[in-house]
């Protein structure tokens, strides 16, 4: 039966007071939100691009796409600041409203069932005592990072670049998780749900799915730390799930019901929602739908210039190191070329210290721009399977998986 | 004069009740309203759409959308997406969105 409408703050006050400290913040005011500090203003390079940049729980000042649920882009300076993305700037992504505040870590529990031999109810220390904790660096992408780039423009949260991060993951194997409760014969896919929520019954809640060879791969990691420390909140807290080289939809946070299934997952943000052409391209014609779709998968190849930004002025003459990253799903990054003359010339940029084949990969060259004018610096990244990045950017309907080869339009006077 | 009294007591008592590694979080409010019409599909939209989500869902997609690409939006918001939208509101709430955000709208 559906709610009416005003069942939201009814919901998240119920949450709140079973939380209990809560009712030190709001128990008189009703819920007493502070209301969001704007520090400043930016204008991201897209029609309707003007984003406040505030500052929410655990979390420095970050582009706000939106506010409620949070969804937060991580300012592209950071970037140009080191290969991993400080805990405080990394990006946050919500589907719903109903999302956690208060999660007391010595009652959480996470729960395994479906097809095992023996479900489980896990709490934090039990989690981590089913064996050796495993790290890994890795990146994290919104399957829409960038959206707002795409031409024509298409439906959806309007990302610029912001929308992905790369972190130092610890947790324990998803396999072991499994292996505890016992896969049973015939088992084809696992789901994966969160403590957040959606504000009315009739909504979808969040639920996501692994084949279960996947699930079992090693590589897909339960987490719960991030850089040495805790998750912050807004980033999954207490675990979530971790899946190298996957678009982000994939690492579901709060991650609190895991249940292997004998038949495909059939909830809508797998049946419906992230999927893409099912062909090589993953694209189609500009305002054209695919005939067939397949579940969005590994990222594909991208790079960015991150030490020069769109319109900067250099000193003619002057020879400087042009910086940036490069990343792909999980082959690992072969080769990284720079042109300084919009494409028609190319040289190799030599690569940084190597933190993982999930990893950014750091990338250098040395630039100078002989005579006065305008440069259009151009970055294209190849993998170790020969994969790179297309120079047209590739289009389809949900506007996921940008990679083309990126442009920053630079003056030397 | 009893209020705040009341208050600190509250407090004291949320301490108490409150799991001592627990991590809270306080989230700021909406940080935009919707641009206020005297069009009927303005009440609904802040009656309907604003229930699960905030207004940035509407006001950053781009002014050059039409009719056709928000009433689309709108009627995915009832399905699948679960919004209590009877057709009547559908059409009211894409016609103050296409003429305030849209490319139906007399300022930007």
């Amino acid at each position: 039966m559906p709610r009416d409408f005003d069942a939201a703050p009814q919901r998240r006050r119920r949450r709140l007071l079973g939380a209990a400290a809560a009712g030190a913040l709001g128990g008189f005011t009703g819920m007493s939100r502070r209301s969001i500090a704007a520090e400043s203003q930016l204008t991201l390079p897209f029609d309707n691009g003007q984003r406040a940049l505030a500052t929410f729980p655990q979390k420095r000042p970050m582009i706000v796409l939106t506010t409620r649920p949070p969804q937060l882009e991580t300012p592209f300076e950071i970037f140009d600041q080191g290969l991993i993305t400080p805990n405080d700037a990394f990006f946050v992504r919500y589907h719903l409203s109903g999302i956690p505040t208060s999660v007391d870590p010595a009652a959480f529990r996470l729960n395994v069932s479906g097809k095992v031999d023996k479900p489980l109810s896990l709490g934090l220390a039990e989690l981590k005592a089913l064996g050796e904790p495993i790290e890994i660096v890795a990146v994290n992408q919104c399957s829409g990072n960038s959206r707002a780039l795409f031409a024509p423009r298409v439906n959806g949260g309007q990302l610029g670049n912001g929308a992905m991060g790369n972190a130092r993951w610890t947790g324990i194997a998803l396999k072991r998780v499994l292996e505890a409760a016992g896969v049973q014969a015939g088992a084809v896919q696992v789901s994966f749900d969160g403590l957040d929520q959606p504000i009315r019954d009739a909504t979808p809640d969040f639920v996501k799915a692994l084949p279960v060879e996947q699930a079992l791969d090693g590589e897909v990691m339960v987490a719960w730390a991030m850089n040495g420390e805790d998750l912050p909140m807004l980033n999954g807290y207490p675990i979530r799930l971790v899946v190298p080289g996957h678009y982000g939809t994939y690492w579901v946070k709060h991650l609190s019901d895991i249940k292997v299934l004998d038949a495909p997952f059939t909830g809508f943000w797998m049946a419906s929602a992230y999927r893409i052409p099912d062909n090589a391209c993953s694209c189609v014609e500009p305002g054209t739908a695919p005939a067939r779709t397949v579940p969005i998968g590994r990222f594909n190849v991208r790079s960015f210039i991150t030490s020069l930004r769109d319109g900067a002025r250099l000193p003619v003459g002057h020879e400087r190191l042009v910086k940036g990253i490069a990343f792909d799903g999980g082959q690992g990054i072969r080769e990284v070329a720079f042109s300084d003359d919009d494409g028609r010339s190319w040289r190799i940029a030599t690569l940084g210290r190597d933190l993982g084949r999930f990893s950014f990969r750091e990338w250098t060259i040395s630039f100078k721009p002989a005579a006065k004018g305008d440069y259009a610096l151009r970055v294209r990244a190849v993998n170790r399977a020969g994969q790179s990045q297309p120079l047209d950017a590739l289009w389809n309907p949900p506007g996921y998986m940008r990679n083309v080869v990126e442009t920053v339009r630079v003056t030397a006077a | 004069m009893i209020l705040p009294l009341l208050r600190a007591a509250a407090a004291v008592l949320a301490l108490l009740a409150a799991p001592a590694g627990a991590l809270d979080i306080t989230l700021p409010g909406d940080s935009s309203a919707l641009q206020p019409s005297d069009l009927p599909g303005y009440a609904l939209a802040q009656a309907k759409c604003l229930t699960c989500h905030s207004t940035e869902y509407v006001q950053y997609q781009p002014a050059t959308l039409g009719r056709t690409y928000w009433k689309a939006t709108v009627a995915k918001m009832k399905k699948p997406f679960g919004a209590a939208l009877d057709d009547a509101d559908i059409d009211a709430i894409t016609d103050y969105l296409v003429r305030t955000y849209g490319n139906e709208r007399s300022t930007r």
